[in-house]
């Protein structure tokens, strides 16, 4: 390509935005991709924060070296954290990244004190990662709820120590709900910290019978991880968690799955179901519009406006799902016509700036 | 049975055996055609026809005993109580189905014929007695799916059915297989409309795996089962094979209309080899159709800008208590006169081939 403005027409395609030199940059440099984009609203730079990515450290491979969890504790390409993540989220214009990790397949530690070692290896790996580059990532902690009390303290040491801004959790503790009492000093201490907890499904496992999914479709991704979010989401407003702790902040993958998109018959359930024994105490939207947040991982104008339209500005967060495969939706909030800008802000990144405590 | 009036009087049990004008005859005629609500959208009287309505039909005793079913010879109230229901909410006309479709259990095929034979005869009668109030959907036994079409075809012809009604799933196994084509055929051919109701996702959830306050095995589960059987008829080409088909979706159409772009997103990801034909919003927009019951305004206005208002169809869940809404399509603000009019029964009118 002849020169620098040729590449970026290119490159940036439609999308709004402007491309400056990222890092390392050299006039030999430009055909690489280390330009940074930079998200522009009505003239002005704002900052882009994303919710929803997947990582993992290499700190948890020694910890689960010669256990049943060796497997799993292997980062994967494309978990891993190194220049690439830094080059992803340069090129999609995200600024700070909210880094978790999932597939909770420690839940299944029952052993304390690997539980504890697992975790510590996570939540201490993580920080190391963004202790180096504390411009552009923040921390969900990982913690082992299947031993509530030590995730309390995990929590604590990971928020108050090792300065992780939130927590990530599964929609289920090994089949049981994450709803039942004896998770709710998880609950309560995440309140009390005021620490969002950030929930990732794993294809609703607790829920569906083995097989139900098989097919075209890829179902189990495509329904199992919105079903997941909806009856975790489901479960804490029916079972009164939101009510018990209502400094609680909830995100929803996958735009929370189901739920705000469907909000009709949740909100009609307690009072048309004759068995339907709701705990809460407050009418359902009470909780959309409040406690619980979601990412912007709807992939339409149309259904980006029916989520604000149903839960409010404030509670939809920008997310990505870096770095799996799909569309990233910056541009459906940039594009979105019936948004204002100061709403445009707040969902690309001025929500998470406030809820992860960013400066 | 010896002749249809015996049948009726045994069938109708204890409930009043014939349905007259203004209950309690003409001394109260004129206070029953007044307590008959009619719904005006912009000084229009609308035709408002409602697609989901239910009747716990009572099986006469001596077709289930010695089987599996005899539960079944015990319904609830006769559809004589419906039509001051119908009246009251400003509905004019009640489309009825007898679902759950337990008889979808029943391994003889002598025996599913007759179960179906019934209902399909006892919707007829009821059509013919209130011939601008009640219709029937057919009942069928899918598991047989030639004698489904067959079934399908003589409700239709021979007892006033329009349009039929189904399951999500035939005993666990997906109905786009191979073997229910006889099924989709005939529907295809006769253009009739296919309403499909949801019993719990008994073929995709464990059991109790939605249990817990909130009543999530029906308020999750009937869902759930609604969007996993359109999107496979989308996913396994079955709306391609039968370019004619129109699949109607219970309760909004599921969590499909309403969650769309997972769906379409879905599909064009790298890991997927996709068999079907079309762009999965031209389904959403054409042979996919979805009643009202996403009780808001806001969650009807969603579903009409991604459905388009032609797929958008009144429906209640009469008798079972969900919200009748009929007021809120009427006043709806997101809505033109037109579109409600369309909403209220225009399409359905068309659809089911309505006088």
């Amino acid at each position: 390509m002849a020169n620098r403005r040729q590449f970026f027409k290119t490159f940036a395609g439609a999308a709004a935005g402007i491309y400056v030199a990222g890092r390392g940059d050299t006039g030999a440099a430009a055909q690489a991709p280390a330009a940074r984009r930079q998200v522009m609203v009505g003239g002005r730079r704002v900052r882009v924060v994303d919710i929803h990515a997947h990582s993992a450290v290499e700190e948890v491979e020694a910890v689960v070296q010669g256990t049943p969890f060796e497997r799993q504790g292997r980062v994967g390409a494309n978990r891993r954290l190194g220049p690439e993540r830094i080059e992803l989220i340069d090129g999609q214009g995200i600024d700070i990244q909210a880094l978790s990790t999932n597939g909770f397949w420690w839940y299944s530690a029952t052993d304390r004190s690997l539980a504890s070692d697992i975790v510590r290896a996570q939540n201490e790996g993580m920080a190391r990662w963004v202790g180096q580059h504390p411009d552009r990532f923040v921390g969900l902690a990982s913690v082992g709820l299947q031993h509530p009390d030590l995730a309390v303290e995990q929590l604590d040491y990971a928020i108050r120590k090792l300065n992780l801004r939130g927590v990530a959790v599964g929609g289920h503790m090994n089949g049981e709900d994450l709803s039942l009492p004896k998770y709710d000093p998880f609950w309560a201490k995440a309140a009390e910290l005021g620490a969002i907890v950030f929930m990732h499904p794993g294809g609703a496992e607790n829920i569906v019978r083995e097989g139900a999914f098989d097919g075209r479709g890829d179902l189990g991704n495509i329904m199992g991880n919105p079903l997941e979010t909806t009856y975790f989401l489901s479960r804490l407003i029916f079972d009164g968690v939101f009510d018990r702790h209502p400094q609680l902040r909830v995100c929803g993958s996958h735009a929370g799955g189901y739920l705000p998109s469907y909000f009709g018959r949740t909100e009609a359930a307690c009072d048309v179901r004759g068995n339907a024994n709701c705990a809460n105490t407050k009418r359902a939207t009470e909780y959309l519009r409040s406690q619980i947040l979601v990412d912007t991982m709807i992939f339409s104008d149309e259904g980006l406006r029916h989520l604000v339209n149903e839960m409010g500005v404030s509670q939809i967060v920008y997310g990505t799902d870096n770095p799996l495969d799909w569309p990233a939706t910056v541009d459906l909030v940039l594009d979105a016509a019936w948004l204002s800008d100061a709403d445009k802000e707040a969902i690309l990144g001025g929500n998470l700036i406030k809820l992860l405590r960013i400066t | 049975m010896a002749n249809r009036r015996q049948f009726f009087k045994t069938l109708a049990g204890a409930t009043a055996g014939m349905y007259v004008m203004g209950r309690g005859g003409a001394a109260n005629l004129l206070q029953a055609q007044a307590a008959r609500r009619q719904i005006m959208v912009g000084g229009r009287r609308m035709r408002v026809v409602d697609i989901h309505q239910h009747w716990d039909m009572a099986l006469p005793a001596e077709i289930v005993r010695g089987t599996p079913f005899e539960e079944f010879a015990k319904g609830g109230a006769g559809l004589d109580e419906r039509i001051p229901l119908l009246d009251k909410e400003g509905i004019d006309v009640g489309v009825v189905g007898v679902n759950d479709f337990w008889w979808y259990e029943a391994t003889d095929r002598g025996l599913a014929r007759a179960i179906c034979t019934v209902h399909n005869e006892t919707l007829g009668m009821w059509h013919r007695m209130h011939p601008d109030r009640l219709v029937g959907m057919a009942s069928v036994p899918l598991q047989f799916p030639d004698l489904a079409a067959e079934m399908l075809q003589d409700a239709v012809e021979r007892h006033g059915a329009r349009g039929v009604t189904i399951g999500g799933h035939v005993n666990g196994e997906n109905l786009t297989l191979p073997k229910f084509d006889p099924f989709w055929a005939k529907v295809a051919e006769m253009g009739e409309l296919v309403f499909m109701h949801p019993n719990g996702s008994a073929n995709i959830i464990k059991d109790d795996g939605l249990a817990g306050p909130g009543g999530l095995g029906n308020v999750v589960g009937n869902p759930l089962e609604t969007t996993v059987f359109l999107s496979r008829l989308i996913l396994d080409g079955t709306l391609d094979k039968f370019p004619a088909l129109k699949v109607c979706g219970a309760h909004g159409g599921g969590f499909l209309p309403s969650y769309f772009g997972r769906t379409e997103i879905g599909t064009q990801r790298g890991n997927q080899k996709p068999i079907f034909k079309k762009p999965p919003r031209e389904y959403l927009r054409s042979q996919i159709l979805a009643d009202t019951m996403v009780f808001s305004e806001e969650g009807l206005r969603h579903l009409v800008a991604e459905m388009g208002v032609s797929q958008v169809v009144f429906g209640t869940d009469i008798p079972f208590g969900w919200p009748v809404n009929v007021d809120l399509i009427a006043n709806a603000s997101v809505l033109s006169d037109a579109e409600k009019e369309a909403i209220l029964g225009g399409n359905l009118i068309k659809l089911l081939r309505l006088a």
